[in-house]
């Protein structure tokens, strides 16, 4: 509907006039300089006024009561001394700003330090330190807060490759520059250059390249305002600089204005501190493209503005090096920033292209994590993960994928529902789909140890050769069921003696309703699948429907399938009988209370208690044994084995190869790639036998595959270790 | 995804946070106990960054989460999420910066404002190492952890001087504190009534039912 508005308007970089004056194009967008079609002289005469005002400003508000004394009056002395107490007074304004500039030199002297040559030189910290001082005590209500510098760093720092290109093409069409009428001109240099002069001046100014025409009459000192209005200028850099970061902490009256990201205050309109409402959008439209590893990081406790806080307020600056972010926001200031129309809610700190640049952006940059995100089991790890974004990473893979979803991000800002609904995060969509459709995203974490059993019932069935390997197999499960179950208790923050309560009613309802396993593995089994495969398909879908289409239309069938086909899944009555509902209900509470607030560990226990229903839980008894109040898993895992281990033939001796140790080892996970490796096996040969559940076959071999990928991550990060 | 947790391994896990005015060193400190390393250009901290280690505390395996927040300011918005379910402290100043030692008790304030009172906290004096430059005397700053009952060392993240101590320090505190309340807690867990934070070992949990009303969505 709004994939108008949101189309670039840039035509790709050969459309654009200043391409390679990033520090002009810049101007632009922002909203300093008027529109690329303007004539020079309009150029030339806006930029001239802004310098101006600038200049103003300076002078105004930095002013050193040492040297103003002389001309201000002498009634002033006595209410306006050092010692006077008064803050408005000129001394106390100087003060108020001495302790500014110590806090914005605390940070200036640490701003990219990999790029200290230029960024650490006293002229550009003068620069840098005058401009935000400027700022800040324009703005007292935000004063200086840190980021603000990283913010302003690269505006500077385009302004000055802008001047660096000058000089090169000045180098290079010298004599267009040279002013022959000025007899100044005639150094010793320029009659050197005669010969070359002859030369280049059968070319006439108009006949060069249009890009190099523009660089010469921007610099022309004698065009519009005169050397005021020179379009590149380092004698200005400091003006337009400070103009260029006014313009983004404002956001020229569009919805984006990066000030805001630094305020703490809740905004009127909705109540939330605006850093919170694009945290939230963020995840909003991160559950539209991609539920599963949506609810992963809502289980794990992994709020978004731990991580999105850093993402907005330095506009990415942390997350990629400096060239790489010219390129990020080279897109971000391309597009408009002028509010989105026809939506409940105008005043969204991200409703308008750019905004919906920006939300996308993240979301692409936290899918590009994916599967390391998934493997990940704890807040810390993932928050870790999201807050060292990889260095080699394909930038336009990652802008390409972002502008595929800004449709979506438009309607996910539009959507977000009206504040007075104390919903929080979980915005309902337009069709209602998140709501309905999240519980079909929890998957049981023995989803695959399940699915192992199965095939293996299967291959005994089949009567097959490898007993002796499925054996093998069966003891690692129970390791690690062990081990995860031991986990599950002590990461039950802190105290072993105490169980969460929430906890403690799944376990009691699972062993209330006597589950037994093959109820589990049948229904559980295929409710599973249905829900991973999901997951999965949610992610691949999107990514093909992206990757072809622009407009909406084509995606917009695609998601709503995505998310509505799952719904059956949820509605079974005997969907993984009794333990999915608890954990239901517990994630259905959590949007009401429209928090992020599930708690680090406990979150992950619920969907683990119901990992724990596999059979060889019972093995895991000497775990337990000397701590007092672990009764009631005890009881649990009693009640759960008896059925259980009438299926599995060699249950019994389970529990004298369990190592007491729960450290993980190497030897563990060679075992669990063993084990991976061992079911593709299986399948290739029962995909031999049976020819019918072929697809479902390579989904298997699939999914293992992608176990085997969090090995090699899991053992990766170990060895960075 | 279930099956493989080689980084999970532990008993304990414990949330640290680390506070204390803008450059005190509060980064390199976590850098130093995480990663053993130290970085003389390091940027100042936007919002927070999270760091884990494991140690030995006895014979259980203690995994330390410490969150590393901004010192220059305190994100209102999200500051109660900060504390939250954190067990212990690391309230960092700089030995050659008196100001960062008088704001102290402003950060000892908002600690105790949102957290448990059970908390383990300690006064660290980074920069212990610049010698010549400094401007807290160890007396007085141990007269202070005293005052307001805090454990208290000195440090040098440049010199890995204390390091290691003072957060192993920390977290074994933590964890006496924590096995010697889960035995006055007895077994049976159910006793304890929703909603009352008793002790630190149920302030995860309590206090995330309790506060799901505040700040965050």
């Amino acid at each position: 509907m709004s994939s108008g508005e949101v189309s670039p308007e840039r035509n790709g970089e050969m459309g654009r006039r200043f391409g390679e004056l990033r520090g002009v194009q810049w101007r632009i967008d922002l909203g300093i300089l008027p529109c690329e079609s303007s004539s020079v002289e309009e150029f030339r005469r806006v930029n001239a006024n802004s310098r101006r005002s600038y200049a103003a400003l300076r002078r105004r508000l930095l002013i050193n009561p040492h040297i103003s004394k002389d001309e201000s009056s002498f009634h002033d002395r006595v209410m306006d001394n050092p010692l006077s107490q008064n803050p408005d007074s000129t001394w106390g304004q100087y003060f108020h700003k001495a302790e500014l500039e110590k806090m914005v030199d605390q940070d200036l002297s640490r701003l990219y330090p990999e790029h200290g040559s230029y960024f650490q030189t006293p002229g550009c910290q003068g620069v840098l330190r005058r401009i935000l001082l400027l700022w800040c005590i324009r703005h007292p209500n935000y004063g200086y807060r840190q980021g603000m510098h990283e913010l302003l760093a690269p505006l500077l720092y385009v302004l000055q490759a802008d001047l660096e290109r000058l000089s090169e093409v000045r180098k290079q069409y010298q004599d267009y520059f040279t002013d022959n009428f000025d007899g100044l001109s005639f150094s010793e240099d320029d009659f050197d250059l005669q010969n070359d002069q002859v030369k280049v001046n059968n070319v006439s100014l108009n006949e060069l390249d249009p890009k190099i025409q523009t660089i010469i009459s921007f610099s022309d000192a004698y065009g519009a305002e005169g050397e005021l209005g020179i379009v590149l200028s380092d004698k200005f850099m400091e003006h337009d600089a400070y103009s260029m970061f006014d313009a983004l902490m404002d956001g020229d009256g569009g919805a984006v204005a990066m000030a805001n990201f630094f305020s703490h205050s809740p905004s009127p309109q909705n109540g939330l501190p605006p850093v919170i409402e694009a945290s939230s959008a963020l995840y909003h439209l991160l559950s539209i493209v991609d539920l599963s590893l949506y609810s992963h990081l809502v289980e794990l406790g992994v709020e978004p503005q731990y991580f999105a806080l850093r993402w907005f307020r330095v506009l990415f600056g942390r997350e990629f090096a400096l060239e790489d972010l010219l390129v990020i926001w080279d897109e971000i200031f391309s597009l408009d920033n002028s509010r989105l129309s026809g939506c409940s809610e105008n005043e969204g700190v991200l409703n308008s292209s750019r905004g919906a640049f920006i939300s996308s952006l993240a979301v692409s940059m936290i899918l590009y994590l994916r599967s390391s995100l998934l493997a990940t089991e704890n807040a810390t790890l993932c928050l870790q993960r999201l807050l060292n974004f990889p260095e080699d990473v394909d930038l336009g893979k990652l802008i390409k994928k972002a502008k595929t979803m800004m449709d979506l991000a438009v309607d996910a800002i539009n959507s977000i529902p009206e504040p007075s609904k104390p919903r929080g995060h979980r915005h309902s969509l337009s069709t209602d789909t998140t709501a309905s459709g999240s519980p079909h995203s929890i998957v049981p974490e023995s989803y695959w140890e399940e699915k192992w059993r199965v095939m293996n019932n299967e291959k005994e069935e089949q009567k097959q050769p490898s007993l002796n390997k499925v054996q093998n197999r069966i003891k690692g499960w129970s390791e690690k069921v062990k081990m995860r179950l031991s986990r599950t208790d002590s990461a039950g923050f802190l105290s072993k003696g105490k169980r969460p309560p929430v906890r403690r009613n799944l376990v009691d309802d699972l062993a209330r309703e006597g589950v037994t396993k093959e109820s589990l593995l049948s229904s559980g089994n295929g409710g599973n699948e249905e829900n991973i495969d999901h997951g999965n398909e949610t992610d691949v879908s999107s990514v093909a429907s992206y990757s072809s289409v622009n407009g909406n239309e084509d995606i917009k069938p695609s998601i709503a399938e995505e998310v509505a086909s799952p719904l059956p899944v949820s509605d079974r009555p005997e969907d993984i009988n009794g333990t999915e509902k608890p954990v239901t209900n517990l994630r259905e509470k959590r949007p009401l209370s429209g928090k992020f607030q599930w708690l680090w560990m406990f979150a992950r226990n619920g969907p683990e208690g119901s990992s724990e229903k596999d059979g060889e839980v019972s093995s895991d008894k000497d775990g337990y044994e000397s701590e007092p109040a672990s009764s009631s898993v005890t009881e649990f895992d009693q009640n759960i084995a008896v059925p259980s281990s009438s299926t599995t033939t060699d249950e019994t001796d389970k529990p004298e190869g369990v190592d007491q140790n729960k450290m993980y080892s190497l030897k563990d996970l060679s075992q669990s790639m063993l084990e991976n490796i061992e079911v593709i096996e299986s399948i290739f040969q029962q995909e031999k036998a049976q020819t019918d559940s072929v697809e479902n076959l390579s989904r298997n071999a699939m999914e293992a595959i992608n176990e085997l990928r969090k090995i090699s991550n899991i053992l990766s990060e170990r060895d960075v270790r | 995804m279930a099956a493989y947790r080689a980084d999970d391994d532990y008993d304990y896990l414990f949330k640290l946070v680390l506070i204390g005015d803008s450059g005190v060193g509060k980064s390199n400190l976590l850098s130093r106990f995480a990663k053993n390393e130290f970085n003389l250009e390091s940027k100042s901290t936007i919002g927070v960054e999270f760091a884990t280690r494991s140690i030995r505390v006895d014979d259980k395996i203690v995994k330390a989460q410490i969150w590393d927040t901004a010192g220059q300011e305190r994100y209102r918005a999200i500051t109660s999420a900060y504390y939250r379910g954190a067990v212990g402290a690391l309230l960092v100043y700089d030995t050659s910066r008196h100001v960062t030692f008088e704001n102290v008790e402003r950060w000892l304030k908002e600690l105790r404002d949102h957290t448990d009172q059970n908390i383990v906290i300690m006064l660290v004096g980074n920069k212990a190492d610049l010698r010549h430059l400094r401007a807290v005397p160890t007396e007085e700053a141990k007269a202070y952890a005293e005052k307001e009952n805090t454990y208290f060392m000195e440090t040098s993240a440049l010199e890995a001087l204390n390091v290691e101590t003072a957060f192993t320090e920390v977290l074994t505190q933590i964890y006496h504190v924590v096995s010697r309340k889960a035995l006055d807690a007895g077994n049976d867990p159910s006793a304890l009534p929703k909603g009352q934070t008793i002790n630190v070992g149920s302030k995860d949990d309590v206090s995330a039912v309790k506060k799901t009303t505040c700040c965050s969505a």
